[in-house]
This record gives structure tokens, C-alpha cells and sequence, in this order.
């Protein structure tokens, strides 16, 4: 078999494993949680039936239809997966009846428009900046980065978005304050409407680019360093080939890890990410995932964080076809995986 | 007489840098409260107040002393980052042992198992379990970041393991009769005990700063201060744009430093334990 094939079939069974793995978590959890969380929930919204009694009983129906904690674990088990393959993710408490895949497909572009070009942007950064650290190790060069790269990697998002926002949108007024767009503007497709827009997605953009930096810096110069001491790096200088040839040579070894690095870590950068959203009041699924928590509405909290780890698995899976297309050793079948 | 290994240590300029800031956080965590005796949640002193020689950090909108807080967070923040590394280390150590040794099926099953938390983004499910319980207390927290950060090291200590039961002397100590038990506990272990410590530190920052993002997003501890819930309160009453800076740079420098110098021991020792690493 052609071993692309027999890679890519393999892989496509791990993301089954992992996704079906994720959805019994996320059954599971409410269900086995003492004082199940869930029936709480019901519980209080039968006590303020008093405010507004049909609405709260439409809910609770509804809830009791979606959830069916009468009915036995694996008929619920079973009704829960047929239900997420129908695409169906319940309804939402918070914003009743509005379905919760509904709620929060508005938000994800938002969330994802952020995520993907800062984590493309500062994987590669990080990269380019690691390689030159290494390449000139033992000079000022290095010793001057490598101490910001430690500290970068280790500095979350969100507080160096606080920092930013202070610094250029309070005291020098430069950015604007939040949201991501002017709340006077109608969203549209005019020059202004964008402008407008990449104005308030600077500062998110940029806390996430520069924080995440850090950590691509890192691996790449440990990358870059391991590579210059193989022996193919000595035997071509021996051979008298350019330095800008070998240093090629060395940067394609050493990216590949980097490429597995940018599956793995992506779902650090959404974490951080999520939590940036918050400092900017920038309306994506970070902000609606802090909503729907101070509103209890497990349905959105639920399928908010389905939606959210299915497209970071889904990425992950592209990521590793992009490895296997660029790594001649699983194209002609080498190694296995 | 000091051995010659703690002398040779020493001599590391990042290991002295990182122990020192490290060191000093402890202290100021242990002997803060003692010797900044301040109620940390005492409300009644005037609100929003900037850094002065009565408050040196200010106050929060609740009129509460920031440095007796941030004397009281950094404990908790310590103590929650030790204790689910300590977790997230024995479940690692555990499984990539026994994948390691054993090998065969028993390998491939866990490494699978592995595999499947690895790629399940930590900080979400940490998230999502943190979300359905009410009462969070920094144990819970603990063990919720403690059951999802362990799959590197289960990883890692698989392939040490590898490499270490290949050598000779465990070969020695199996034509001797030892049990499995004994060889492991004997053989194996002591020669990853740098690895070991150098996976806790790692963990322990990560876990540190997963705290703080948890607290962020509103599912951190619910009862008492950590770095985190002081910075959650600072975002919650719209510190930085109403220009308290007072509370929400230091608790945010103070995380980083500890992190920071976390990771930098870590870099020290793996380049010391594996010279190869140091690029001459």
C-alpha cells in the first residue's frame, strides 16, 4: 500500500479515537459530577418559576428533553452522539430559544480571525528569530534574545494585553479601548467599515503574536543548535559548501519538529487566546464562554467548547497531513508515523 | 565538606539567577504575611489608592491592601503549582514506566491513551471540568490542571525508559533474579532522577500560569486569593481602563518571574545533565 495512504488512514482513525474520546468527556462530566451540576440547574430554574412561569417551563422542558437525565446512561449516550452527528448542540438557556449552534457560529470568526494569523505569525517569527539565535549562540546576539524568549514564553497573553492596552490606548491613546469594531459603525464591506476593524484587532492581534513568540524561539534554537552539531553539518564544511547553503540545510531539519510543535501547541495559543478576548471586550467565543458561565447555560457552555475543540482538531489533522507532505521519510514510508 | 556537584552547580549563571528570584518569591511568600502583618481582606481603607508608604502597592476598588493580597496569592499560586505538578508527575512517571518496561500491548494501549490527552488542548478541558463544579477550592483547581498536563512526561519517561533497560546493568541485575519491582525502583528510577526534577519544575510553571488563566476566564478558585483571582478581579473592574495600573502590573510581573525563573532552572540543569545541548 502506498505508504501516504496507509499514513493518512491511520491518522484519520486516531482523530476518530480522540473525537469520540472528547464527546464521552463531555457527556460524562455533568453526569458524574456530585450534586449533578445539571439537575442543580433544573432545580433553580423551577424555584424562579414565579418571575416568568411559561417561559422557565418551555426551558425546562426543553433542557429535560435535551439532557433526558430520567432516561438510562446509555440511551442518553447513544441520543447524545446521534444528536452532535445531526449537528444539533441543544438549545440555550442564556439567550431562550435561540439554538446554541446558532449563538455561537456569529461568534467563532471572530475568535478564529484572531487565532489563525497570530499563531501563523508568530510561528513564524519565533522560528526565524530562534534560528539567528542560534546561529550566532555564544555572541550578543543570543545572549541578549534568549533571555526575552525565556521570559516571553513564560508571560500570559492576556496580561501582556493588559499591558498593551494601558500603555497605547489609555495613556496614549493610539488604540481604541475595545470591541472590534466602533459601536457607532454598521458592519459593512466599505474601506472605512475595515479600517476601522484592523484598528481595534491591532492590539489583540499583537498580545498574542508577541507572547506566543517566545516558546516557537525556543524550540527552534534548541532545533538549530542540535542540528549544528550532526554529522552532516561537519561533513558539508568539510566539503567547503557555502555557510548559506548548509544553513539551509539545517533550518528544513530543524522546522520539522516545529510543524508537530504548531499541532500541539495551537490549543495552548486558543487558551490564551480566549482569555485575550476578555482584556479587549472583543466578541468572540472567549466572551461568550464568560457569559454563558456567569448565566449557568451548560447547553452554550457545552457546545461552545465542542465547536471550538472540533476545529482545533481539525487543524491539528491538517497540520499533520502538511508534516507527512513535507517529511520524505513518511512519503516514501520510512517510518511509520 | 560541600560535594563537588552542588560547587559545580553553582558556577551556572542561569541556575543562580533563576534560584535566587525563585528563592526570593518563597520568602516573601512565607515571611510576608510576618513581615507585612496587613489583613489582606480588610475592606475599609480608601479605595483605588495609588502605591504610597502606607499602602505600598495601593488598594483594589474594595479598598483591600494589594501587598498583603499579592503576599497571600504567590502562596497560593505556589502551592497550587506544587501540587498539581506533584499530580500531573506521578500519573507521567506511572504510565510511561510501565509503557516503557512492559512494552508490547500494554505499551501501545497507553501510548494511545497518551496520545489522545496530548492532542485534547489541556487549557479547554481543564475549562470545561472547572465549569461544572460550583466550589472550587485550590485542590480541585490542582487536580483539575494536575489529570491534563501529564502526557509529555508519560512520553518522555517512556523513551528514558527505553534507553535505560537496554543497559548493561539492568541486564545484571535480571541474570541476578531481581523482580521487575525491584529493578525499577533500583536500576531505573535513580538514573532519571534529574529528569524527573527537571519535568516537576516545567510542570509546576505551567500549572501556575494554567491557574491564572482559569481564574481569568472566571473558573478559578472560589474561595481565597491566588495570582490569578487578583488579576480576574482587576479585569472584572475594568482596572486597565480606568488607569489602576497598581493592580493588575504586579500580581502579572510577579507570575511571570516565578515562571520565568522556573523554566530558566530547568534550561540550566538539562544543559548541564546533557552537555550536548550547551552548542560549544
Amino acid at each position: 500500500m502506498n505508504p501516504f495512504i496507509r499514513f493518512l488512514a491511520r491518522r484519520i482513525g486516531f482523530l476518530i479515537i480522540t473525537f469520540l474520546t472528547f464527546l464521552i468527556i463531555i457527556f460524562a462530566l455533568p453526569r458524574a459530577i456530585p450534586g449533578n451540576p445539571l439537575a442543580a440547574l433544573l432545580y433553580r430554574i423551577i424555584e424562579q418559576q414565579q418571575t416568568n412561569p411559561d417561559l422557565i417551563k418551555a426551558v425546562h422542558k426543553k433542557l429535560m428533553e435535551e439532557f433526558g437525565i430520567d432516561r438510562p446512561l446509555h440511551a442518553q449516550l447513544f441520543e447524545f452522539i446521534s444528536r452532535f452527528v445531526r449537528g444539533d448542540l441543544g438549545t440555550s438557556i442564556a439567550f431562550y430559544p435561540r439554538k446554541v449552534a446558532e449563538i455561537v457560529f456569529t461568534y467563532l470568526p471572530w475568535s478564529l480571525g484572531l487565532l489563525i494569523p497570530a499563531a501563523i505569525a508568530s510561528w513564524i517569527l519565533g522560528n526565524l528569530l530562534g534560528a539567528l539565535a542560534a546561529y550566532r549562540r555564544k555572541t550578543r546576539v543570543d545572549n541578549a534574545l534568549l533571555p526575552v524568549f525565556l521570559t516571553l514564553s513564560q508571560t500570559p497573553y492576556y496580561w501582556l494585553a493588559m499591558l498593551l492596552l494601558y500603555a497605547l490606548a489609555v495613556y496614549a491613546k493610539i488604540f481604541p479601548l475595545s470591541g472590534a469594531y466602533s459601536p457607532t459603525r454598521l458592519p459593512s464591506l466599505t474601506p472605512a467599515f475595515i479600517l476601522d476593524m484592523l484598528h481595534h484587532y491591532a492590539l489583540p492581534f499583537f498580545s498574542i503574536v508577541i507572547g506566543a513568540i517566545g516558546g516557537w524561539a525556543i524550540g527552534m534554537r534548541a532545533m538549530v543548535i542540535y542540528e549544528l552539531g550532526a554529522d552532516y553539518v561537519t561533513y558539508s564544511d568539510s566539503l567547503g559548501l557555502p555557510d548559506s547553503k548548509v544553513l539551509r540545510y539545517v533550518f528544513r531539519n530543524s522546522m520539522l519538529p516545529q510543524i508537530t510543535g504548531l499541532a500541539i501547541n495551537l490549543g495552548l495559543i486558543l487558551g490564551g487566546s480566549l482569555v485575550t478576548e476578555l482584556v479587549f471586550s472583543y466578541p468572540g467565543t472567549g466572551f461568550l464562554v464568560f457569559r454563558a458561565l456567569s448565566t449557568l447555560d451548560y447547553p452554550l457552555i457545552q457546545g461552545t467548547f465542542i465547536l471550538l475543540i472540533s476545529t482545533l482538531l481539525l487543524a491539528n489533522f491538517l497540520v499533520d497531513l502538511v508534516y507527512a507532505y513535507i517529511d520524505p521519510r513518511i512519503r516514501t514510508g520510512y517510518v511509520g508515523d | 565538606m560541600i560535594p563537588q556537584i552542588v560547587k559545580d552547580l553553582f558556577k551556572i549563571k542561569k541556575l543562580d539567577v533563576s534560584l535566587a528570584v525563585f528563592i526570593g518569591m518563597i520568602v516573601m511568600s512565607v515571611f510576608g504575611s510576618v513581615l507585612y502583618p496587613v489583613d489582606p481582606l480588610y475592606m475599609a481603607n480608601p479605595p483605588e489608592s495609588p502605591p504610597s508608604k502606607v499602602f505600598p502597592l495601593g488598594t483594589d476598588s474594595w479598598g483591600r491592601d494589594l501587598l498583603a493580597l499579592l503576599i497571600n496569592g504567590i502562596k497560593s499560586s505556589l502551592s497550587i503549582g506544587v501540587t498539581a505538578a506533584l499530580i500531573a508527575l506521578a500519573i507521567g512517571v506511572l504510565i510511561g514506566v510501565i509503557s516503557g518496561f512492559k512494552g508490547g500491548l500494554t505499551d501501545s494501549s497507553l501510548m494511545l491513551v497518551t496520545d489522545v490527552v496530548l492532542v485534547l488542548p489541556s487549557i479547554l478541558i481543564m475549562m470545561l471540568i472547572a465549569a461544572y463544579l460550583k466550589e472550587r477550592n485550590p485542590f480541585f483547581v490542582s487536580v483539575i490542571i494536575g489529570i491534563t498536563s501529564w502526557p509529555w512526561v508519560a512520553r518522555a519517561v517512556r523513551s528514558q525508559m527505553l534507553s535505560l533497560k537496554t543497559r548493561e546493568f539492568v541486564y545484571m541485575s535480571r541474570m541476578a533474579g531481581l523482580s521487575d519491582m525491584r529493578i525499577i525502583i533500583e536500576d531505573l528510577l535513580p538514573n532519571m532522577m534529574s529528569y524527573t526534577f527537571m519535568a516537576f519544575v516545567l510542570l509546576m510553571s505551567g500549572a501556575m500560569i494554567a491557574e491564572a488563566g482559569l481564574s481569568m476566564i472566571g473558573l478559578g478558585v472560589t474561595k481565597g486569593v491566588s495570582l490569578g483571582i487578583i488579576l480576574y478581579w482587576a479585569q472584572l473592574l475594568e482596572a486597565v481602563r480606568r488607569g489602576i495600573w497598581w493592580w493588575f502590573v504586579p500580581p502579572g510581573a510577579v507570575l511571570v518571574a516565578l515562571a520565568a525563573s522556573l523554566l530558566l532552572m530547568s534550561t540550566a540543569l538539562d544543559e548541564y545533565f546533557s552537555p550536548r545541548l550547551k552548542g560549544g
